[in-house]
């Protein structure tokens, strides 16, 4: 049994012998070849004819190569970017309001000085210039400058991106969790007190506006009750690497968390139990019962893994939606991220960071319906034939 | 050895909407002795899938059975949770219709077999490396290839899926399989594989088998017994020979005429049906000379990942009005890609000539449009082809529309419904398809190509999803049509007692090339090729048993 019989790779007898095809797809069985061994003394039954399933002309044309998958997928993120790298040039440009004069609004300034600004700007030269100059600028990672906060945008992106990634990937992360795990035991146990407490509460939550559930929480928890800091992401003066200073982020975390993922956890229990309940009467699951599992392992094993299918493309859209969204939630709570940089870039309008923030939050939305093209071809083996 | 008595059992589904409670099965009793094979025979609604499904308790919660089902002498009502758990799979297992959805999609199916076996490992299959290894005895004892363990189920052939389904079940040597019509959506020589694998390892391990099937043949294939059911009742029980070839109740004759045995005469152009359609015309017509839709030396390709492959080579088919041709083949055969050619659905290799009429087959939108308003296509599952949100008049008045068709609408549509025996059409023409059965959904079908007046009807498999009595009824009405209406139909079925049924030439494919072409009557009677042979001998017999008791 411990000695394999053969070289799994030696492809002497090719019609045999999982993993040769596709080495790695089966990590339950590290020692293919002992197995294969055993399935060959089982096989040397002479009233077995050889190979009937070969001779089967109906049997699917195996599965493509994730390569080109994942490079057809690649190319069709990398599409999308160059639109909206275009879009983000030219939406801007049509945006009503001179940044310039706006400029000049706030302090006196002599016409002679406002030439001076556009042409340090740019602002003078023709569009298909301008066009061409903020092209090679963002294939050299240079955004350009913000007009409001005389920095590089790039910089100021990079400063701000931080703060709204640590907000969202926990945002994120609470509320898919809730969500799928709250949507499962929905739709398992239909129409039940349970199903139907869940259901209605994520629903109130996901019809209240964000930053009017932000703003009251803000009122109780950190005005009426003190218990929580009203803004900002950490106390002025503490180092945020000291154990202090992280207790004191997580503190400052908790509202804004709390109101995107009551915003949002609604959505992924939505498609949670809409999924599962497509499922629950599909054959494979009499099988399982039939097979003796109990009713959570027929769950776990075999419901729960399909009814995934359709929740990951959705949940992958709506966490590129989520750090958008947290356009709102930043500003509720001065939170120091992208989203109130954005914020501040509308009130300018500060053109060049306006058109960073709007590429950066769309390059991450791209990279997450990226994400979830590649996580889907793995967890849904159908996938692999396209 | 366990035994398997079911005990005056009735089953009723409880409801609370307003059709109330549904009573599937009535006061049953059946007996299933240690190492002995049973069929159960009954169209859907019979309540035979219920009565099965009692067997392991597998019904749901809302369902109320009375009477016992005794497994080795025990209640299966009376065992907790845990010991049904454990009587499942151990004691007696099921084989599903493993060619649709029986086989979780996205799971290896070797890991399905093994987790059979890790709730049931019986001190034996104690180990993963035992259980692993079990899984490739049991794939090598249906004749799959070990590499198949890795596989998914979408890629797997119709057959193989089944074959995995079998060994899922044999995996922890249980006494008693249930078959829940393990061949259904199979062709012939699959089925006899299928059957002919299970009825030897069912026969050699002593294991008593009980199977259900709409098809009386495919039963007494293997089984010694044979019991009829009806609206949830029994209707006959006996041996497998008597209830076959002299049975005793109306609806057993009719179960067991559904499917004609080839070569016998009564049975040619002649589908028995209790509703047999009308033919009108004094004088019907019949097959003519003059040919409608014909291809000369059609060939189809298809790039995949194995290359370029033919999937049509070289078919020469000629269709006259007033013909019934039957297409026959296995899956995969290429017969639905000659069907989609000839109504210009698919693109042909160069070289490939089709014509309507005498005319080549047109390639602009516009003319196609009109082409097709001639040629009409029926496709397998009635429940599929039809939008469930809209009401009949909507589906058949979609062709009407689409062709631009304006005048006398309602009466097109009227008239279409009548010619498919949908009388009277008036109360039809609010039903959606949920209201309707299985063979009134492929009247309505039907009836949308009928509207277009068409010159030639091409069907796919149209009765292969059908309950057996239904199945003459839709055959009949392929036959009215043609002699009505002179129309001229192409019939794409794996199902030679179809041709035999209905059609006055057939044309036998395997792997893209027809084999044999000609009148059914000598194609039928005197097959030629010795795939036609093949074909013919996989074909179930009635009350042969021919795949068990045969040495």
């Amino acid at each position: 049994m411990s000695t394999p019989t053969h070289d799994p790779h030696s492809g002497d007898r090719p019609d045999r012998g999982p993993g040769t095809s596709n080495p790695g797809t089966d990590p339950t069985n590290p020692s293919p070849a002992s197995a294969r061994g055993s399935a060959a003394t089982a096989d040397a039954d002479p009233a077995n004819p050889a190979n009937p399933a070969t001779a089967d002309m109906d049997e699917p044309p195996a599965g493509g190569s994730f390569t080109r998958y994942f490079l057809r997928k690649l190319g069709g993120a990398a599409t999308s970017m160059v639109l909206v790298i275009v879009l983000g040039f030219f939406a801007f440009r049509m945006l009503p309001g001179d940044p310039v004069l706006k400029i000049a609004k706030e302090r006196p300034m002599s016409p002679a000085q406002i030439a001076e600004l556009r042409s340090q700007y740019g602002l003078d030269k023709p569009v298909i210039v301008q066009f061409w100059d903020y092209l090679v600028g963002i294939v050299t990672g240079d955004l350009g400058e913000s007009y409001v906060y005389r920095k590089s945008v790039s910089a100021l992106i990079g400063e701000y991106l931080g703060p709204t990634l640590l907000l969202t990937a926990t945002a994120a992360v609470i509320a898919i969790v809730l969500g799928l795990w709250l949507g499962q035991i929905s739709a398992w146990r239909r129409n039940s007190l349970f199903d139907k407490l869940a259901s209605s509460t994520s629903l109130i939550f996901w019809s209240v506006p964000t930053f009017w559930l932000g703003l009251i929480l803000l009122m109780i928890f950190g005005g009426t009750l003190q218990w929580l800091p009203t803004g900002g992401m950490i106390t002025p003066g503490l180092d945020p690497w000291s154990p202090a200073g992280i207790i004191d982020v997580i503190k400052h975390l908790i509202l804004p968390v709390i109101s995107l993922v009551a915003v949002v956890y609604a959505q992924f229990l939505m498609i949670m139990r809409a999924s599962l309940l497509e499922e629950m009467n599909e054959d494979y699951l009499t099988t399982a019962r039939a097979k003796g599992l109990t009713e959570d392992e027929v769950r776990r094993r075999h419901a729960v893994p399909n009814a995934l299918l359709p929740t990951v493309t959705v949940v992958f859209l709506h966490i590129g939606g989520l750090i958008a969204g947290a356009v709102t939630v930043e500003a509720v709570f001065s939170w120091p991220g992208l989203g109130k940089l954005t914020f501040e870039a509308i009130r300018g309008p500060d053109l060049p960071l306006l058109q960073g923030t709007f590429v950066v939050f769309s390059a991450i939305i791209i990279v997450m319906n990226l994400a979830a093209d590649i996580v889907y071809r793995f967890l849904d083996p159908r996938v692999r034939r396209a | 050895m366990t035994d398997l008595q079911f005990e005056n059992v009735s089953i009723t589904y409880r409801s609370s909407s307003d059709r109330g409670d549904v009573v599937a099965v009535q006061d049953v009793s059946l007996d299933l002795p240690a190492g002995a094979t049973l069929g159960i025979a009954g169209e859907s609604g019979s309540g035979k899938s219920t009565l099965i499904m009692s067997a392991l308790r597998l019904l749901p919660k809302s369902v109320r059975l009375e009477g016992r089902v005794l497994l080795g002498g025990q209640d299966i009502r009376e065992l907790s949770f845990g010991q049904i758990r454990a009587v499942r799979w151990a004691q007696a297992s099921i084989v599903f219709q493993g060619a649709l959805h029986s086989l979780n999609p996205v799971r290896e199916v070797g890991s399905q077999i093994i987790e059979a076996l890790e709730h049931h490992s019986k001190g034996t299959w104690t180990t993963p490396q035992k259980r692993r290894d079990r899984m490739f005895e049991l794939l090598a004892e249906v004749n799959l290839e070990a590499s198949k363990s890795s596989a998914y189920p979408h890629e797997l052939s119709g057959g193989q899926k089944q074959r995995i389904m079998i060994a899922m079940a044999l995996a922890c040597e249980p006494d008693i399989i249930i078959a829940d019509e393990p061949t259904t959506a199979l062709d012939v020589i699959v089925q006899k594989q299928i059957l002919s694998g299970l009825a030897r390892l069912v026969a050699e391990r002593g294991i008593s088998l009980l199977m259900i099937s709409h098809d009386l043949a495919v039963l007494s294939a293997v089984c010694a017994n044979l019991a009829i059911m009806r609206h949830g009742r029994l209707v006959e029980y006996g041996p497998s020979d008597e209830v076959c070839l002299s049975p005793q109740e109306d609806y057993t004759k009719q179960l067991a005429g559904a499917f004609p045995q080839i070569g016998d005469p009564e049975s040619r152009l002649n589908p028995r049906t209790l509703k047999p359609a009308e033919v009108v015309r004094a004088e019907p017509f019949n097959m003519t000379d003059e040919v409608v839709l014909e291809a000369k030396d059609l060939s189809v390709s298809f790039d995949t990942r194995r290359g370029r492959e033919r999937a049509v080579r070289g078919v020469d088919l000629q269709l006259r009005k007033a013909e019934i041709l039957a297409v026959v083949g296995q899956s995969g055969s290429g017969k639905t890609t000659l069907a989609r050619s000839l109504l210009g659905l698919q693109e042909v290799e160069a070289g490939s000539q089709l014509s309507f009429a005498g005319k080549a087959l047109p390639k602009k939108a516009k003319e196609l449009r009109a082409f097709r308003r001639k040629v009409q296509m029926i496709l397998q599952d009635p429940a599929g082809s039809l939008n469930p949100k809209r009401s009949v008049y909507e589906a058949v008045v979609e062709g009407l529309k689409v062709q631009g068709i304006r005048d006398r609408e309602y009466e097109r549509v009227i008239g279409a419904l009548e010619a498919a025996e949908l009388t009277p059409a008036e109360d039809y023409l609010e039903s959606t398809p949920q209201e309707l059965s299985g063979g009134q959904r492929q009247r309505v079908v039907i009836a949308g190509a009928l509207a277009l007046d068409p010159k030639v009807l091409i069907a796919d498999e149209p009765v292969a999803s059908l309950d057996a009595s239904v199945r003459g009824e839709i055959l009949s009405l392929f036959l009215a049509l043609k002699k009505n209406l002179g129309m001229s139909a192409l019939i794409i079925t794996h199902d030679l007692g179809l041709a035999w049924n209905i059609a006055d030439t057939v044309a036998v494919m395997k792997r893209g090339e027809i084999v044999e072409y000609g009148e059914v009557d000598r194609v039928l009677s005197d097959p030629q090729h010795e795939y036609t042979q093949e074909l013919l001998a996989a074909v179930p017999r009635l009350g042969s048993q021919s795949l068990v008791r045969n040495e």
